[in-house]
């Protein structure tokens, strides 16, 4: 029952007006940005860093505003899923497989209404598991020592990608590729510059923020540019979502089932959003074989990958806050947010920051609601900003992300580093080179090496301490077994192709 | 990078990348002995490095001898515009503190809105608006200090 007190102690901070207030906005802005085409999670709180930086925000102000962003968006998604047959963001694609179908069929506000409380309870389901769960967690990773740290990190590169993306050698190139780039800079040890050949700017290494809106925001928009600038086509008429809404009922063992493949799907590292969304589709398309009208706008077909999306993404929130290893890009922009303001998520954070932690939670609890409540009235109005056009957004979004980090340092070398980063990003998305492990690189190195070189001096230089504990070499082993999974997956997946 | 526009190059892609990153590694490890170790420190700054360049390296190897799917390369018109915005950013990012926040933005807005697909009746309202209100967001309502316009009062 300490978990009960630890909460109401949070639902206090979190009902305090500023961050009500907070939450109230980043729910808003949220959804409006994961409904925009192309635009998800990632560039969503990527964007929204410099401005929590420029409020002079406390951490857990910042981190309530971003995480109500990154909830928000979620949510928003499925909104051009279903009104434009366009996927707001990648998590978002299962849903246009029978969203849209419905909304063809005029049953565009019964898909929105049924998919705000498949959203709901998934979203709602994963914070509950994140309130059982993580305390857990932080129990175990209490005794972690720097040569467990280590393993950990390994873990985590191990799993990144190897699910989401095609090619396990590209996942790889890409988080090695990160952790060098995160050398980049005076070594806190030693004190020696390590790669800036004499650039001072590069003295504090990378900045983790302008990296990932150079890699995330910037690329996207070149990306657009060649894109076929899509006439998007006015919405049909919705319809009410009341409707859906009860609709919901008939469909609460189909998003059980989807919250809870989304949560575990969202914990395990490197799988995330769009995963949590796939497997709860093609099981739930399973399930009812041809009894279900799957594809051809079975109301099941909605409510399963979003329920599996919203969980997926308060699943994720566990290793970032508990380890401090996050399992998908948007929770490696958060870590990037926590550490920027020299706060290091762990298990230390829940014992010297429980305010922090537990504000968290509740505000996601709060948030949820905010959400539902939003999306009934206002879905139509969410709707319409999909008809905004793009040579509105886009400029929109490429100046906040250019002044924000302007703002940062009031430094014109972060924007030249920006645009550098934003074509590397748009090259390797045109390689087929995921850019999350690159940023999980960045922004892990530091801690990874740090860790191995605190283990290191313990022993004085004997690299067997890393292996030498119970809890390493578990962790070992479980690394190895997720990435044989993968593995397999990848060539089955591959055989049913050929 | 290549303009090769069709997808039977997406080796080429691959490959060229592979490379690169493989020099990369190679620069990274050789590098990395010039930095010096400390007293009392079993691993130095350079370990390290050489620890995460070694995968990177034999990866990208493995990459050029067995390369996979690219994205279809841009086009030139395509390629062009996307040149544009690099170098209007560029610029923008230039001349931002010598001529000040706001004349720099609403130029920069404008043409940023034409380069995006807007006709000049649609940019430059539009662009003049969306540029006073960055303006108004970020100096006001955030309170962050814009670079003035030269000769402004400070």
């Amino acid at each position: 029952m300490e978990i009960l007190d630890f909460l109401a102690h949070g639902f206090a901070v979190a009902l305090q007006p500023q961050h009500l207030l907070l939450a109230l906005i980043g729910c808003t802005v949220g959804t409006l940005v994961g409904a925009l085409p192309g635009l998800g999670p990632v560039n969503g709180v990527a964007l929204m860093i410099p401005l929590a930086f420029n409020f002079g925000l406390a951490p857990t102000a910042a981190l309530i505003l971003l995480v109500s962003v990154y909830y928000g968006c979620m949510y928003g998604g499925r909104i051009s899923s279903i009104v434009l047959n366009i996927p707001g963001d990648e998590p978002a694609m299962m849903t246009t497989l029978d969203g849209y179908p419905m909304a063809r069929a005029g049953r565009g506000g019964e898909a929105l209404g049924l998919s705000a409380v498949a959203s709901f309870a998934g979203a709602t389901i994963a914070t509950i598991g994140l309130t059982l769960f993580a305390p857990l967690l932080v129990k175990v990773a209490i005794r972690f020592g720097p040569a467990e740290y280590f393993a950990l990190f390994m873990l985590a590169f191990a799993t990144i990608g190897g699910v989401t993306s095609g090619s396990f050698t590209k996942s790889f190139i890409a988080a090695c590729l990160g952790l060098l780039l995160g050398t980049v800079g005076i070594d806190p040890v030693s004190s020696v510059a390590r790669y800036t050949f004499g650039w001072y700017e590069l003295y504090d290494g990378i900045d983790y923020l302008v990296a990932l809106i150079g890699l995330f925001a910037v690329s996207e928009c070149l990306l657009f540019l060649e894109r076929d600038q899509r006439q998007i086509t006015a919405p049909m008429r919705l319809g009410s979502a009341v409707p859906g809404m009860w609709r919901s009922r008939n469909c609460a063992s189909t998003i059980g089932r989807g919250s809870v493949i989304g949560f575990i799907a969202g914990v395990l590292p490197g799988a995330g959003a769009s995963l949590g969304s796939f497997l709860s589709y093609s099981l739930e398309k399973r399930r009812w074989g041809d009894e279900g009208d799957f594809g051809r706008g079975d109301p099941r077909g909605v409510a399963a990958p979003e329920a599996g999306n919203n969980a997926a993404a308060g699943g994720a929130l566990i290793p970032m806050l508990s380890l401090g290893i996050p399992g998908s890009g948007t929770t490696a922009i958060l870590l990037a947010l926590l550490l920027s303001m020299n706060i290091t998520p762990g298990p230390l954070l829940f014992e010297q920051q429980p305010d922090m932690v537990w504000g968290l939670v509740a505000a996601l609890f709060i948030g949820n609601v905010m959400l539902l409540v939003l999306n009934i009235p206002l879905v139509g109005l969410f709707a319409k900003v999909l008809q905004a056009p793009s040579w509105f957004l886009m400029p929109m979004v490429v100046l906040v992300a250019f002044v924000g980090i302007y703002s940062l340092n009031n430094s014109p070398f972060d924007l030249y580093m920006m645009l550098a980063f934003g074509v590397l990003g748009y090259v390797l998305r045109k390689l087929e080179i995921p850019t999350v492990p690159v940023v999980l690189g960045l922004l892990l190195g530091g801690q990874m090496e740090f860790n191995l070189r605190r283990a290191m001096s313990i022993t004085g230089g004997d690299w067997s301490i890393l292996w030498s504990s119970g809890i390493s070499i578990s962790i070992y082993v479980f690394a190895a077994t997720l990435l044989c999974a993968g593995l397999i997956y990848a060539l089955l997946v591959k055989r049913r192709l050929a | 990078m290549s303009d090769a526009p069709q997808v039977s190059h997406a080796a080429l892609g691959d490959r060229i990348a592979g490379a690169v990153l493989a020099i990369l590694a190679l620069g990274a490890w050789w590098h990395s002995h010039t930095f010096v170790t400390g007293f009392m420190q079993p691993v130095g700054p350079g370990v390290f490095p050489r620890l995460v360049s070694l995968p990177l390296g034999v990866l990208s190897l493995y990459l050029i001898a067995r390369p996979g799917i690219n994205q279809r390369w841009p086009q030139k018109v395509a390629l062009c515009r996307q040149l544009g915005l690099l170098l209007l950013l560029g610029c923008y990012a230039v001349v931002l503190e010598p001529l000040g926040f706001v004349p720099s933005t609403l130029v920069a807005t404008v043409l940023l809105m034409r380069l995006f697909g807007a006709q000049w009746r649609q940019a430059l309202p539009y662009g003049v608006l969306l540029g006073l209100a960055l303006f108004a967001l970020f100096e006001f309502a955030l309170g962050i200090p814009l670079p003035d316009m030269p000769g402004g009062s400070g």
